[in-house]
């Protein structure tokens, strides 16, 4: 159902430009549990399309990422443009004359995508509204990552996977607003590399949400950045502070590298400091795959490259110091659901309740303290909205 | 990190004396159970000062690629130097480090052990597998099988060491929850 309603409808986040930089450069990945390739055809543009043969429904790729020409499925020969239209079909006369055979209309079922200071996103439903209605508000957020420099951001090379037997929603909920658990579960890395937990300051932090994405954050300016135990970033983005006010203001430059966590619904959450964004990828309601990738401005220099892969190795990644303790809860959290009468029970999500503020700079709603669960709540209205309704058109903006 | 990671290997080197080729063996299964017991410190004394422990992420890519299977410049599980390996070790014994209480009941078989000279006589590439279990819990059970190639390293002192180890995980995506654990 989920699949359907949210994964289907939804703009899902596949690839990031600098990941396929070249004609013909691919990765596979997924939009729900839907196995998709993500090429860049001869138009330059970015296409995604489902990764499964239009003749018997085989896969048609099974690199995660590479340079291709045209995909070709292994069962009988049918092969696929980069933009996923069917290309060639092996021995063709023995299609002749026969009227179920339309060449246009047998390509790899496409996806629309959109992107936003290159993230490219897809939506397998056509009613479905553009990106930047979809983002609405939090598009301004996400300029404090993505456009803090004139050139934008780039991803480092790799993508590290790992399975958890969790449900999706726990980690997404957990990077929407879970500022609360930062200092409880990850008191083990903090104490490792700090001996001491951070304070966070109520009258000083927030939550913000839009249509459902949601930033917990301090503005604390280099929070999240200094965890990553490499002193240099910390100076880069203090050097950069002058820039980064030029470009987004004092207060959203407070955010670049504050002690916060993100999520743009469903599935794609980051940390900003840390830059790492991951996706939170269903495979049945208890089985989760996880997606992490580091980003880096692309105007930062190179050595500070090595910094940013090697900090968030070290913290979040599934041996980093601060994420070993992540996994635990969320798959115990979902565990303990097998039980009918503990699945019965209803959870406490009401922190912060009361908090909404306004204020006149933060845009969407805007919650004081990060520590909170207005984002959490935001979230699941959000879900709650598109499980019950029929088309977008009865998705209320919010 | 430079390039110093890669630990050659060469299909045909003679073989080492028996009675070294014992010492090494013996060398890792010793290493092999300080990890099954926890005893992190002492692993730790293991390593050479500039040991690089390195795990890249593994890409599943077609034959004809041309781009490396696995780069330094990719992202990893691990790319540690020691002060990276002790920071780990000091998490894991934090009381907070919930992912270890109770503890995990660790299970590292090391096998396929084979020592190769090197252009440096207190210097050998060795091969090897490991298999490793991890039982958490009530039936939580996680198995990593990888295939090693270290550099070790005979010291003044006459104590080996560990001085470059390179894990190449058999898995492109982790079935595990977390990696609370070393190979």
């Amino acid at each position: 159902m989920e699949l359907e309603r949210i994964f289907a409808r939804s703009w899902i986040f596949v690839a990031h430009d600098s990941q396929v930089p070249n004609v013909g450069d691919f990765l596979t990945t997924y939009v729900g549990e839907d196995a998709v390739i993500v090429s860049r055809a001869r138009d330059n543009k970015v296409h995604v399309f489902i990764n499964s043969c239009s003749h018997r429904g085989n896969r048609v790729c099974f690199a995660e990422a590479g340079s291709a020409r045209r995909f070709t499925c292994n069962f009988h020969g049918w092969s696929y443009g980069l933009d996923g239209a069917l290309s060639g079909v092996t021995a063709e006369h023995l299609y002749e004359n026969n009227p179920t055979f339309d060449r246009d209309k047998l390509g790899l079922h496409k996806a629309r995508v959109e992107s936003y200071g290159g993230m490219h996103f897809a939506n397998f439903d056509p009613d479905a509204p553009s990106l930047a209605d979809y983002l609405g508000d939090f598009r301004w957020y996400l300029d404090i990552i993505l456009d803090n420099d004139e050139g934008g951001i780039e991803f480092i090379d790799g993508n590290i996977k790992s399975r958890l037997k969790c449900n999706w929603k726990f980690p997404a909920e957990n990077f929407i607003g879970d500022a609360y658990h930062a200092t409880w579960t990850h008191s083990s890395a903090l104490l490792a590399l700090f001996g001491k937990v951070p304070k966070m300051h109520a009258d000083r932090s927030y939550q913000v949400n839009a249509n459902g994405h949601g930033w917990e954050f301090g503005t604390d300016f280099v929070g999240n950045a200094a965890t990553l135990c490499e002193p240099e970033i910390v100076d880069y983005l203090r050097e950069s502070e002058a820039m980064f006010q030029e470009r987004l203001g004092k207060m959203r430059t407070r955010m670049v590298g504050s002690l916060s966590s993100a999520t743009v619904f469903p599935n794609l959450s980051f940390l900003a400091g840390h830059n790492t964004f991951r996706t939170w990828n269903p495979k049945g309601p208890t089985e989760t795959e996880l997606h992490t990738w580091v980003f880096l401005n692309r105007n930062a220099p190179d050595a500070l490259k090595e910094k940013y892969r090697r900090g968030v190795m070290l913290t979040f990644s599934p041996a980093g110091v601060f994420e070993m303790d992540d996994g635990e809860n969320f798959e115990h959290c979902t565990a303990s659901n097998a039980g009918v009468v503990t699945r019965r029970r209803k959870l406490h999500t009401g922190l912060g309740l009361g908090s909404e503020i306004h204020h006149p700079e933060l845009k969407g709603h805007v919650h004081q303290n990060q520590i909170n669960e207005a984002n959490h709540r935001a979230f699941y209205q959000r879900w709650v909205d598109l499980m019950t309704a029929p088309s977008w058109a009865d998705v209320p903006a919010r | 990190m430079g390039n110093s990671n890669i630990v050659e290997a060469t299909a045909d080197a003679p073989l080492v004396d028996r009675d070294l080729a014992y010492v090494i063996e013996q060398f890792l299964y010793r290493e092999a159970r300080l990890l099954d017991e926890e005893r992190y410190e002492e692993w730790l004394e293991l390593m050479a000062e500039d040991i690089h422990y390195w795990m890249p992420g593994i890409q599943a890519r077609y034959r004809a690629d041309k781009a490396a299977k696995i780069s330094l410049s990719r992202m990893a599980y691990f790319d540690d130097d020691l002060a990276y390996l002790r920071k780990r070790v000091e998490r894991a014994r934090q009381t907070t480090a919930w992912a270890e209480d109770p503890p995990t009941r660790h299970f590292h078989m090391v096998t396929n052990i084979e020592v190769q000279p090197t252009e440096r006589p207190n210097e050998w590439t060795v091969h090897s597998l490991v298999f490793n279990l991890r039982h958490r819990n009530e039936a939580e059970q996680l198995e990593l099988t990888a295939r090693r190639r270290d550099l070790i390293r005979q010291e003044a002192t006459g104590a080996l060491k560990i001085a470059r180890r390179f894990i190449q995980l058999q898995q492109t995506v982790l079935q595990a929850k977390n990696f609370n654990t070393f190979l």
